[in-house]
């Protein structure tokens, strides 16, 4: 995974200066909540639902040893080869093996953020394949040489006419007009529908799989993981090994939830479950099929004080729904998972070390863990990093005294109110003409953007205070 | 190198994991129960899964018996390709219907290319997702799920399920003298992307079209929302 987390800040200055983008963005952060609610509002036992599929993902992942291994014996049953990686770098090269075996030249591909995490295309490529990424914003993205900036909506960075001007470049139009997105999708359609029928091996992503009969879920709308799952020759289906559930209806409820926060929709178009190849009598579907179960740091975690991260579904709420991911954007985060699930699962995957910005990239606002159907407290996590952080001396040093000493006054109360209050009471005499400010010491990332209001002449703590008085005189 | 990382991985998991026995890790499998599913949007089930085959930007018709359903096949397709072809699956249900009475012409195979519309006999009908099930085989090859522009599904009224609990209940029931098949396919509308600037587009890969025929003696309430909604497309 290429990795450039230690330049967020440079990163989100420069991104908050393309108004496009900013624009689509906040398009998202308004429209998808509302999209979400709606959907949740209508199912009135989503909060139930949200606490059984937790238990059952925390029941899974107690017993992912049992889980696994009874998944593994049902998967070859079944006719598939189940392969193990402990790494990006043995993941690869397991998928370059299988397709060298078959000599073949060309892929087709699902949307899959684990081979993002691995960096798969660039591995294949470079020894010679001809890698095709089919799900429409994929393909947008890898057409443009860059990477996905939502987990969901890869290309949500690019306006429609970005991508006409891609097009353009990239294919050779003739007389075909791309005036209106449906042109955009059909072109994008009518090349990749080649791809998929000359593609000899096919690679999906999974977002479960089910311990008790070796199958596979894959939840899509375009169903472009279904043509990669059923025309090549060769599938391969690549996951984590923490995606285990112990039955297929396991996997149903969980797709229950996926889809109302991802997209709000009580299902995906295409929920497919694979098993493995080609039955007596079938006359179409691979005829080979293999699972690369990676590990990168799972068991890890699985182990650590962050594991509910592990319950992840990947649904992008925390995203849509985050103050920072929706100014700043994916890119910003210089990782292949952003936003509040990329600022907890990028330092845990990589270190701390490289991506200590991360978790700072959080108001702690806590709509995250509001709107997260895993129920995932990241804001907590995200906490818990920052204090790594500070433990580890990560943080430049003005910060980490500035925290030190906030928190040193906060535990002297009376010291602190008094301090406050002086202070206050300066702010409001100085600003009282203007009321307000335009420039502030230690306070210029506030009033670059805009005037800091000149406060009130008294703290809350002096008018609670005065209150209380008040009342208990009557 | 897979060996090696498998037993790695698996140590490590052992390390972390309870120890419980297989017996008791069911057991408290079992404990947990099963999950809520979203109340219908109508107390009948015909009528709820039509509504939520509309939400699913399906269209919907209904058949009392085969012969109507050969009917609304052959207006299906004039109306849309001035032509009464379609392939359809091997799917013994399909080859039993009467096709001549409306004029029907259907090659029974996997779909190729050119060929624009294809038939599937659904296994089953899910009123909680307004999806239709389908499994890879004979009786349906993948291909007619995914790569026709139209996709027209017949749904006996027999075969609604209430949620997917329930269908998984009668995939399992039915695999066991069966074998598990290759894929199997919850679909839920004609295939859509919204990946350029949120702007909701069918036909994405898949059908852009997705028709529903409800077969059998469905009550007239819900008969009258189909109808109700096929009226602005016709
Ligand atoms: S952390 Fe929660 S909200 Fe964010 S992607 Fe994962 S499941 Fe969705």
């Amino acid at each position: 995974m290429e990795q450039h987390s230690d330049t967020f800040l440079a990163n989100a200055s420069k991104a908050l200066k393309n108004s496009g983008q900013a624009e689509r963005r906040d398009k998202i952060g308004l429209l998808a909540p509302q999209i979400r609610a709606a959907a949740i509002h209508s199912f009135d036992g989503f909060d139930e639902l949200r606490q059984h599929v937790k238990e059952v993902r925390q029941h899974s992942l107690n017993n992912l040893d049992y889980y696994l291994s009874q998944f593994e014996k049902e998967a070859v049953q079944n006719g598939n080869q189940v392969h193990f990686a402990r790494d990006s770098e043995e993941f690869n090269s397991l998928i370059l093996d299988i397709c060298q075996q078959h000599d073949a030249r060309r892929i087709a591909k699902g949307k899959s953020m684990v081979t993002e995490e691995t960096g798969l295309n660039s591995f294949l490529q470079g020894a010679g394949l001809n890698v095709r990424e089919t799900d429409l914003g994929e393909y947008i993205v890898q057409q443009a040489g860059e990477t996905p900036s939502h987990i969901v909506r890869p290309a949500l960075h690019k306006s429609a006419n970005d991508i006409r001007e891609l097009f353009q470049q990239k294919h050779d139009l003739g007389a075909r007009k791309l005036d209106k997105t449906s042109d955009l999708v059909v072109e994008a359609r009518n090349v990749l529908r080649k791809d998929f029928l000359q593609a000899e091996v096919g690679v999906i992503g999974a977002n479960a799989l089910i311990a008790e009969n070796g199958y596979s879920m894959l939840v899509t709308n375009e169903g472009n993981g279904d043509l990669c799952a059923n025309l090549p020759k060769v599938l391969i289906v690549c996951t984590t090994i923490d995606r285990v559930l112990p039955r297929a209806e396991d996997a149903s409820a969980m797709s229950r939830l996926l889809a109302r926060s991802a997209t709000g929709q009580p299902q995906s178009c295409y929920t497919s479950f694979y098993s493995g190849p080609r039955r007596e009598g079938d006359i179409d579907g691979p005829l080979e099929t293999h699972f690369v179960l990676l590990d990168n740091e799972r068991s890890n975690i699985l182990s650590s004080d962050y594991r509910e991260i592990l319950e992840c579904i990947r649904c992008a709420a925390c995203l849509d729904h985050c103050p920072i991911y929706t100014s700043v954007g994916g890119h910003a985060y210089g990782s292949i998972y952003p936003g509040p699930i990329g600022s907890v699962l990028t330092p845990l995957l990589t270190s701390l070390e490289q991506s200590h910005l991360l978790p700072n990239a959080c108001t702690s606002c806590g709509r995250c863990a509001e709107v997260c159907p895993a129920d995932i407290p990241l804001p907590d996590l995200l906490r818990d990093l920052r204090h790594e952080e500070g433990i580890k001396k990560l943080s430049p040093q003005r910060w980490r005294y500035g925290l030190k000493l906030h928190a040193w006054l906060a535990r002297h109360p009376p010291l602190y109110q008094t301090l406050t209050a002086i202070g206050i009471r300066i702010l409001h005499r100085l600003g009282r003409k203007r009321g307000r400010f335009s420039r502030l010491p230690f306070a210029d990332g506030w009033t670059s953007q805009r005037d800091f209001p000149a406060p009130q002449e008294n703290t809350f703590m002096q008018l609670y205070k005065a209150k209380m008085k008040q009342n208990n005189e009557r | 190198m897979s060996g090696s990382a498998r037993s790695e991985i698996f140590s490590r998991l052992r390390e972390t994991g309870r120890g419980e026995t297989a017996e008791n890790i069911q057991r408290e499998r079992l404990s947990l129960g099963s999950a809520p599913a979203p109340a219908p949007p109508a107390p009948e089930m015909c009528q709820a899964f039509i509504l939520n085959v509309l939400k699913n930007q399906g269209s919907v018709d209904c058949a009392s018996n085969r012969s109507e359903a050969v009917r609304a096949i052959a207006h299906y397709l004039y109306a849309h390709f001035h032509s009464y072809r379609l392939v359809a699956g091997n799917d013994p249900r399909l080859a039993a219907m009467p096709w001549r009475d409306a004029g029907v012409l259907p090659r029974f195979g996997s779909l190729q290319a050119g060929e624009p519309v294809a038939l599937s006999f659904a296994r089953l009908g899910v009123v909680e997702t307004g999806a239709i099930l389908t499994w890879t085989g004979k009786a349906n090859p993948a291909a007619n799920n995914f790569l026709p522009e139209h996709h027209i599904v017949l749904v006996d009224k027999n075969d609604l399920v209430p949620t997917m609990e329930k269908a998984w209940e009668k995939i399992h029931h039915a695999v066991e003298k069966t074998g598990r098949p290759r894929g199997i396919h919850f679909i839920a509308g004609p295939s859509s992307t919204a990946d350029i600037e949120g702007d909701l587009v069918y036909g994405a890969h898949g059908p852009q079209r997705w028709h529903v025929i409800l077969l059998g003696d469905v009550p007239g309430d819900a008969q009258n929302v189909a109808r109700d909604a096929s009226k602005p497309q016709s």
